[in-house]
């Protein structure tokens, strides 16, 4: 509140009349409750640097937000599961030894360094500097999809390591199941609870990546209006930002432990 | 496992010894804009003539200063408190469960942007808030690694022998615990040093000409094609040192791997 004070506005008089405005004049336990009340009649406040209604600017920014991290999921999906099935059960060593670097390659490494080298990369291929804004899709989602796709390849791994050597896939071999595609998918079944609850993490992981991917290529969405907001210190938007990041991961770790019991009937007898 | 040791090694060496190493100060202007790489500065200029080694040099003590004093209030404030609430039981450990629960539903990058956003962008506000980031997972870990402990037969030994909780607490549970809880240290500041870098890297730390890997990988964005090594020095640098410490926090994830 000083800061913008000192950047905008000069009487202390309007100040006043802001603040007051504003509710920032009453004590903050009154604050917060008339910040819960309007919460419940769905307005989540006014910017304090543009006057716009937070709703109306967070809706502008998701879909570019939800485009960007549904594409980086369809990308991280099928990759981790090629990674994880070539590294827990390929049949040649180097492979699996290859696809097991690739995932904790991708599991490591930060999207900020990924994603600027990637930049560079498409930068220098288009000869321009600094490379247009307009990236496409593609680009960011295969920085932010191979990323997320690391944790994945590493269940699915770790998973097929433990039920390789199983009883009960031994007895599939012995009744005469040769089939690798079917095999694989025998043993697959029973980690299935285990990647169901990491789509929870994968939720968290997306939104805060698509915040480093979208102000490393420049693209609006929900990150960069995070980041800007904090920058301008625009509370507001950031704790209702954060807030909805907060609603979307709590309902995605409801929604996988639904998966994980559908997946495993052991899981529904136990509750 | 020996590569990351030396990677490691030499970056802390080289963050002990920077103000001796480097020739000029990170922020003077000693050279022409986008200076290439001479002698006398190995690594060029960067976009406004700064001798591009001192600041990478001195980037390194404060990125691995800010990890460090991140992780260090992750730890000591989630260990304490879960060290605490495992101890005292009933509604202490209640309420700590419950400040805990609430916690982890915002992830740990997202809560440490909230807690920027509440007070303002700087480098303390970075540090606090990657620190409390990261506190509610250290705290859970301790959380069990106490009670884990406290059905051991020497604590209730050591209790019915007439030691108070206190006295229980710090010399039965706690030398115990240390152990168990040393190597998730490095897994903590493994964690602290990607959300230091990430956040400065989005310009939280309110000073885009800071001496920094990760403001340095940001500001070396405007200048990607024409000078793409002010980018990849401090990309490099990043990724090594994280995959250098995860190599060391989770051997037996390597070890999977190279089976």
């Amino acid at each position: 509140m000083a800061g913008l004070l000192s950047q905008g506005l000069t009487s202390s008089e309007q100040a006043e009349q802001l603040r007051r405005r504003l509710g920032y004049d009453l004590p903050l336990f009154q604050q917060y409750l008339h910040y819960l009340g309007r919460l419940l009649r769905g307005d989540l406040g006014v910017s304090l640097y543009s006057g716009q209604p937070v709703s109306e600017l967070i809706g502008a920014a998701l879909p570019s937000t939800i485009a960007l991290a549904g594409a980086s999921l369809l990308i991280a999906i099928p990759l981790g599961a090629l990674l994880g099935g070539v590294a827990g059960w390929g049949s040649l060593p180097t492979f699996r030894r290859l696809a097991g670097t690739l995932a904790s390659l991708f599991t490591s490494l930060p999207v900020s360094a990924t994603g600027v080298i990637g930049l560079l990369i498409l930068g220098r291929l288009a000869g321009s500097d600094p490379p247009s804004s307009q990236t496409g899709l593609w680009l960011p989602a295969a920085v932010l999809g191979s990323a997320a796709s690391g944790p994945f390849a590493r269940a699915v791994q770790a998973g097929l390591q433990s039920t390789r050597r199983s009883p009960f896939i031994l007895a599939a071999r012995a009744r005469g199941l040769r089939q690798n595609g079917r095999l694989i998918w025998h043993a697959a079944r029973p980690t299935l609870p285990a990647i169901a609850s990491l789509l929870a993490v994968e939720a968290a992981f997306l939104f805060a990546g698509t915040v480093v991917t979208e102000t490393v290529f420049s693209r609006p969405g929900l990150g960069r209006t995070l980041v800007r907001s904090i920058l301008q210190g625009d509370f507001p938007i950031a704790q209702a930002i954060v807030g909805l990041a907060a609603l979307i991961y709590v309902a995605t770790q409801v929604i996988a432990d639904g998966l994980a019991r559908s997946a495993d009937p052991r899981l529904r007898e136990r509750t | 496992m020996r590569l990351a040791r030396l990677w490691l090694g030499i970056v802390v060496a080289l963050a002990l010894l920077a103000p001796w190493l480097a020739q000029n100060g990170p922020r003077d202007p000693v050279a022409s804009a986008l200076a290439a790489p001479a002698r006398g500065l190995p690594f060029g200029a960067d976009a406004l003539g700064r001798d591009f080694l001192a600041r990478m040099l001195v980037g390194t003590r404060l990125s691995l200063g800010l990890a460090g004093l991140a992780a260090a209030i992750a730890i000591g404030a989630g260990g304490a408190a879960g060290f605490a609430g495992a101890m005292l039981g009933s509604t202490a450990d209640r309420l700590w469960l419950w400040t805990t629960n609430v916690l982890l539903s915002i992830p740990s990058l997202l809560l440490a942007m909230l807690l920027v956003a509440a007070w303002g962008p700087g480098i303390p506000a970075v540090v606090a808030a990657v620190g409390i980031g990261g506190a509610p997972v250290f705290s859970r870990v301790t959380r069990t690694v106490v009670l884990q402990l406290l059905g051991a037969g020497y604590v209730a030994a050591a209790r019915a022998a007439g030691g108070g909780r206190l006295w229980t607490s710090l010399r039965h549970v706690l030398p115990n615990a240390l152990p168990q809880l040393a190597p998730l240290a490095g897994t903590q500041f493994g964690w602290a040093f990607l959300g230091t870098t990430t956040l400065t890297f989005l310009g939280l730390a309110g000073d885009p000409a800071l001496p920094e890997w990760g403001a340095m990988l940001n500001a070396g964005r405007v200048t990607l094609v024409s000078a793409p090594r002010l980018v990849l020095i401090p990309a490099l640098a990043i990724c090594l040192t994280i995959l250098s410490v995860h190599a060391l926090t989770a051997p037996s994830e390597i070890e999977n791997t190279a089976r």
